[in-house]
């Protein structure tokens, strides 16, 4: 197969149509794509209705919102919630932690997936493919609590393996106690990230491995290409479009670096580089009913969220590769 | 040297061997990373409990009991939990992949005049979250509290997996589909003649991720069904064991059993070997159904033959 | 598009207009429901059997009350039965969508979620039945119902636990202690421990001497800190200064002002003790790192050598440590104040938790019924079931009209599953009931009885019992003194309120400076912990401690509910 159809060139094309042509052309092309119309108009009900309508409750966090009274009679307090979230002294400090962390899972996430799902592409043996494979997703079905606390042993101070590994080698000279040490919080939270995860995130790109034209790499082999050059000239490529559209997708959850691991390895040493946005909303919204602050904490998240998703995809289409939307 | 040939297979240089050998090694070393967590866990849950809160337990139990498996299992309703779990599982598996390659398959059509339209209505909602007091009423106003659907109708496309399916989709090439529409196809013979069995890996890998969700879900069960028992969920079930489990040794109720307890040596549980076991239960199903996917996407397909 | 845009926006006032109209439903139903009560009550009460849905917001066994032997024997004498529901996540997302959408269960124990459904209405006033059909409930409860009944008048749930007769203190704590592994009093002869420089003088004395037990390194002093347990920690000055535990507040005796110490003296003190051990290398360097399981692995490792905790928080790790028999290996609680002349008061003083009950919602039907069924439920004969069983089979009476446990009985009575079978279990909180005495003087709960404890101890324990010339461990501990604002935590502090952002705002700063205070460089001390005051004191202090002596001064008027 060649290039999957570049969708930008037909999007352009379509863009520069539809002006013109004003409201008739559309009913008009809107009949003749009858089929299409039925096959997505039912689903964008579904979505107006469970996912749109339900954001008409946005209006709680200009209010003082009290279950009890509904949205008709809390009292309407404008952007105090807001500015309760934006003026806390731990706001930016709240903000670094959210980023890094966001930053470092996002990054090692892509990374490693990518790597793991190339790897085992590259195994010969489909029967020892499969095993690895299926033993590597394993730890998602682990709850970030059973995780923390094998997390939480294997950095232990006197016997945890970690340390007993990096002795023996002679790396460090005594046992560091790693979740004591702030500065070292975001890199045991994306190790811990990893651990749980990589196998899992492979997959998307297994099956995206799959779609790659065979025939390709035949051919490649005959030109006498070695391994490397295989992964780097038809497997990545071959991928591309799909690591592209993923990473656009995550890059507008930029303030989503996750919440049970941090709570759960948070401890009064490393508090000051682990308590990250959703953290902050829990002990001061919904754990004290205050919905309002967190629904105030979610509007200020898709505002951001918006502004990088677009631009991910500006820059996507800027670059020539794949585009979301 | 003769396992690892055997693992990787055929080779032809020396290139080729240095690259297979540490990519062998390095896989065996992942899996022992990963088989760990597994293998604790599992040996958590056969351990007595009493002994468990002391730590160093790794690979093997050090008191063999089935009594935390005794404890999660001694439930009146914890078949008929499972049994919803599993219809939510199937119905909302088959329903929500089938919805979301539908959407996916109309906005991967260039020529679709709400393409751009319905992708960005989709997407955005990733990103928007109403909150739970809206939603709630929302889904009271539509009388699906206390129904089997509430399972399935709010969760109905995952709007992620309709992108990667778009994605997959897009990467057809356009002739297969320009071929059909000579012959008179329409629009859904298309989808479920060419589109449907040519994205067969992204589909699997879908529905993987679909099913997986829905057999862990529990929060919607306690949001909406708590006060219905016969809807409940074999995950949502393992929720209460494990919460009564901390109510034992939390709350001040427990006090008069727990001074008595220490008197007489009796089985307990404890939140960690009881966390343990429900792993286990959830987890194995799950991973069962794994390797009837799998075959879908670690084997290569060969579109090319269709091509022409 | 911009069609689009406002077809959205219709669809989003269309969805405002639909609250409007389920709001006013929801009035409207709630009036008419109060109507319809107050008719009812006149009326003879039936006794056709009944089952009401009873949610319980916290974590427990999900049943039918009848499904248990004591239960089954409640719905006979009253024809009502109960269908428990007990709470899996969060409590105030579940009890939030409750208020949102207007429906509730028939009876609900909401915990911490109170204010919130008083706030919506969900209870009915329970004056009138209870008038009417709760004798019992307003006998047992005489001395506290002005304590639960609100500023416009109404009563619209019952509290837990009314003291009566006589108040019977617990045998073995389960409170606030400087716990010790009892085979260093042994070593060292059972001196009496009194203060904190004698009790960690043994510590580091018996540390020096056993710097490991059985192959690993001995921790000599630790603690646990984590998440939401860190109160444990930051507690222990106001029991050093001789205070039960009061929460966030000391309460001076003569004045009655509450006042915060976590920048006070005593706090300094404290801290400065640990931090001259730390330097010294006696305290655990993982104690502000261990997350709760760690904790309890390390007490249960049986190298632990001492450690504050409260009793009820560490029964995994005691349980652990008898099951390994080294009987000298197992903890003993001690009085430990900052030095002789400090009164310890360990010990709580009786009391009442006005803040927590369970009420009846405006969508049950009869609720006369519901009454009913717990004036038939606290009837002392029917709290001795719940507590004690049945004579002969659970427990014995004594020549002297004493209840006590055979070696059997206790066997049998802990059993958590027969404990579930029974209704131990289900009956034992969250329903009306009595704390104290029966008017016989045995006492409501079998731990409270001395003749069940000292039942349970055994050789081992009995040694050390006799050494110190005690006949129960609580015997080391000062008795109460009265405090009749105790507990000051029981405040109904308001969600999202000043002093309860305080609260959430303080534990913060506590947790980010203590532990830095604690192992900094000895030198270093005095500007570790000026720069914690500063913190501490930017925030909004004066309020927090405004607010307490308020409510201890309302208390002390009789006024445990008070409008802000």
């Amino acid at each position: 197969m060649g290039q999957p159809v570049n969708p930008l060139g037909v999007t352009k094309e379509l863009k520069g149509k539809r002006p013109k042509k004003g409201a008739k052309h559309f009913f008009k092309k809107a009949r003749e794509q009858k089929e299409l119309m039925w096959m997505s108009i039912p689903f964008l009900l579904w979505l107006f209705i469970f996912k749109y309508l339900p954001l008409g409750g946005w209006v709680m966090s200009f209010q003082d919102f009290r279950p009890a009274r509904g949205f008709l009679e809390s009292e309407w307090v404008g952007f105090d919630h807001f500015r309760f979230l934006f003026t806390d002294d731990r706001f930016l400090e709240v903000m670094r932690n959210t980023l890094a962390m966001s930053i470092i899972n996002l990054v090692l996430g892509f990374v490693t997936a990518i790597t793991l799902a190339v790897l085992l592409n590259e195994l010969r043996s489909v029967t020892f493919k499969r095993v690895v494979q299926t033993i590597s997703y394993m730890p998602h079905f682990l709850s970030w609590v059973v995780v923390a606390g094998l997390v939480s042993s294997a950095l232990a101070m006197e016997d945890g393996i970690v340390n007993i590994v990096l002795l023996n080698l002679g790396i460090i000279d005594e046992p560091v106690m790693w979740l004591g040490v702030g500065q070292f919080f975001w890199g045991v939270i994306g190790a811990a990230d990893v651990w749980k995860m990589v196998g899992w995130n492979s997959i998307i790109y297994l099956a995206a491995i799959t779609m790659i034209d065979q025939e390709q790499y035949e051919a490649a082999e005959i030109d006498g290409a070695s391994r490397l050059q295989r992964i780097l000239f038809i497997t990545l490529p071959g991928i591309r479009t799909v690591v592209v559209i993923l990473m656009i997708m995550n890059i507008g959850y930029i303030l989503e670096s996750g919440f049970e691991a941090q709570y759960l390895l948070m401890n009064p040493m490393n508090m000051d580089y682990a308590e990250n946005l959703d953290i902050f909303v829990l002990r001061y919204g919904i754990s004290m009913a205050n919905f309002s602050l967190a629904t105030a904490a979610g509007m200020f998240k898709t505002v951001v969220s918006f502004i990088f998703l677009f631009g991910a995809n500006k820059v996507a289409e800027k670059l020539g590769e794949a585009r979301l939307f | 040297m003769d396992i690892l040939r055997k693992l990787a297979g055929k080779r032809r240089g020396v290139d080729d061997l240095i690259f297979d050998t540490i990519n062998v090694i390095f896989m065996i070393l992942l899996v022992v990373v990963m088989l760990y967590p597994m293998l604790n866990t599992f040996a958590i849950s056969l351990n007595a409990a009493t002994d468990t809160v002391r730590g160093g337990i790794h690979l093997l139990p050090r008191e063999f009991t089935l009594y935390n498996y005794e404890h999660v299992f001694n439930n009146a309703q914890i078949i008929q939990a499972g049994f919803i779990s599993v219809m939510r599982t199937v119905i909302g598996t088959g329903l929500g992949v089938l919805a979301s390659a539908m959407v996916a398959y109309t906005i991967s059509r260039p020529h679709f005049i709400l393409r751009k339209f319905v992708t960005l209505a989709f997407v955005l909602t990733m990103y928007m979250n109403a909150g739970l007091i809206p939603t709630y009423l929302l889904h009271r106003e539509l009388g699906l509290i206390g129904t089997f659907w509430i399972y399935i109708f709010p969760t109905l496309i995952g709007v992620f997996n309709v992108i990667v399916i778009r994605s997959f989709i897009e990467g057809l090439p356009e002739t297969l589909f320009e071929s059909a529409r000579m012959d008179g196809a329409g629009e859904f013979v298309q989808f479920f003649k060419i589109a449907l069995p040519l994205a067969l890996p992204v589909i699997a890998t879908v529905s993987l991720f679909v099913a997986v969700a829905q057999w862990n879900q529990w929060f919607d069960v306690f949001i909406y069904n708590s006060s219905f028992p016969e809807l409940s969920t074999l995950q949502y079930e393992l929720m209460k064991v494990l919460s009564n489990s901390n109510a034992a040794f939390d709350s001040g109720s427990a006090q008069d059993a727990f001074a008595d307890a220490i008197g007489g040596q009796q089985d307990t549980v404890t939140p960690q070997s009881i966390r343990a076991a429900m792993t286990v239960v959830v987890s194995v199903p799950i991973i069962c159904v794994y390797p009837f996917l799998q075959k879908y996407f670690v084997k290569g397909l060969t579109i090319g033959g269709v091509k022409g | 598009m911009v069609k689009k845009k406002s077809f959205l926006l219709f669809m989003l006032v269309g969805f405002m207009l639909l609250f409007v109209a389920c709001g006013n439903d929801d009035d409207a139903a709630a009036t008419d429901d109060d109507e319809s009560t107050d008719e009812e009550t006149s009326e003879e009460v039936s006794d056709e059997p009944v089952t009401y849905h009873f949610f319980n917001a916290t974590s427990g066994q999900d049943l039918h009350t009848n499904e248990t032997e004591l239960g089954a024997l409640f719905e006979e004498q009253t024809g009502v039965n109960f269908q428990v529901e007990h709470l899996v996540g969060d409590l105030n997302e579940r009890i939030g969508v409750m208020v949102a959408s207007g429906e509730y269960p028939d009876t609900i124990a909401p915990q911490a979620g109170l204010d919130m459904l008083l706030d919506a209405g969900a209870f009915i006033p329970l004056n009138d039945l209870l008038e009417e059909h709760g004798p019992n409930i307003l006998e047992m409860y005489d001395d506290y119902i002005d304590r639960f009944t609100l500023p416009d008048g109404n009563i619209y749930y019952i509290p837990f636990g009314a003291n009566v007769n006589e108040y019977q203190p617990i045998p073995n704590t389960d409170q606030g202690a400087f716990w010790m592994q009892r085979g260093i009093l042994k070593e060292a002869g059972f001196p009496e421990v009194n203060t904190l420089d004698e009790y960690f003088d043994l510590i580091t004395d018996y540390a020096d001497e056993n710097p490991e037990i059985d192959g690993m390194n001995t921790v000599p002093f630790t603690g646990l800190t984590y998440d939401t347990s860190f109160f444990v920690f930051s507690n222990v000055p106001m029991h050093l200064a001789g205070y039960p535990n009061d929460g966030g507040v000391i309460v001076d005796m003569d004045t009655h002002e509450a006042n915060v110490y976590g920048d006070s003296e005593y706090a300094e003190d404290y801290l400065r003790k640990l931090n001259e051990l730390n330097a010294e290398g006696y305290i655990d360097q993982e104690m502000f790192v261990m997350n709760y399981d760690d904790y309890l692995a390390k007490l249960s490792s049986g190298r632990v050598l001492g450690f504050f905790d409260y009793g009820w928080n560490f029964a995994q790790a005691r349980i652990a440590i008898e099951d390994m028999g080294d009987p000298d290996k197992e903890y003993i609680a001690l009085p430990i104040t900052f030095d002789e002349s400090i009164e310890d008061q360990y010990m709580d003083p009786p009391a009442f938790t006005q803040n927590r009950g369970v009420g009846i919602t405006v969508d049950a039907e009869n609720p006369e019924r519901i009454i009913q069924f717990w004036d038939n439920l606290i009837k002392e004969e029917n709290q001795r079931k719940v507590m004690w069983g049945y004579e002969g089979e659970h427990y014995e009476v004594d020549e002297d009209g004493r209840y006590y446990r055979t070696d059997e009985q206790i066997e049998l009575t802990s059993d958590q599953d027969w404990r579930e079978d029974f209704g131990m279990t289900t009956f034992e909180w969250d329903w009306p009931r009595i704390n104290g005495s029966f008017s016989d003087g045995n006492a409501v709960e079998p731990r409270r009885q001395p003749e069940v404890a000292l039942a349970e101890y055994d050789e081992d324990d009995m040694e050390y019992l006799e050494a110190y010339d005690i006949d129960t461990f609580s015997e080391l501990f000062a008795a109460p003194q009265d405090r009749p604002w105790f507990p000051a935590w029981s405040a109904n502090v308001e969600q999202g309120s000043d002093p309860q952002i305080f609260e959430e705002r303080s534990d913060e700063v506590l947790k980010r400076h203590y532990p830095r205070i604690v192992l900094a460089e000895p030198e270093d001390f005095d500007d570790e912990w000026n720069e914690f005051v500063e913190a501490y004191r930017s925030l909004d202090v004066e309020a927090y401690e405004e607010y307490f002596t308020r409510v201890v001064q309302e208390r002390l008027d009789g006024n445990w509910q008070f409008a802000d």
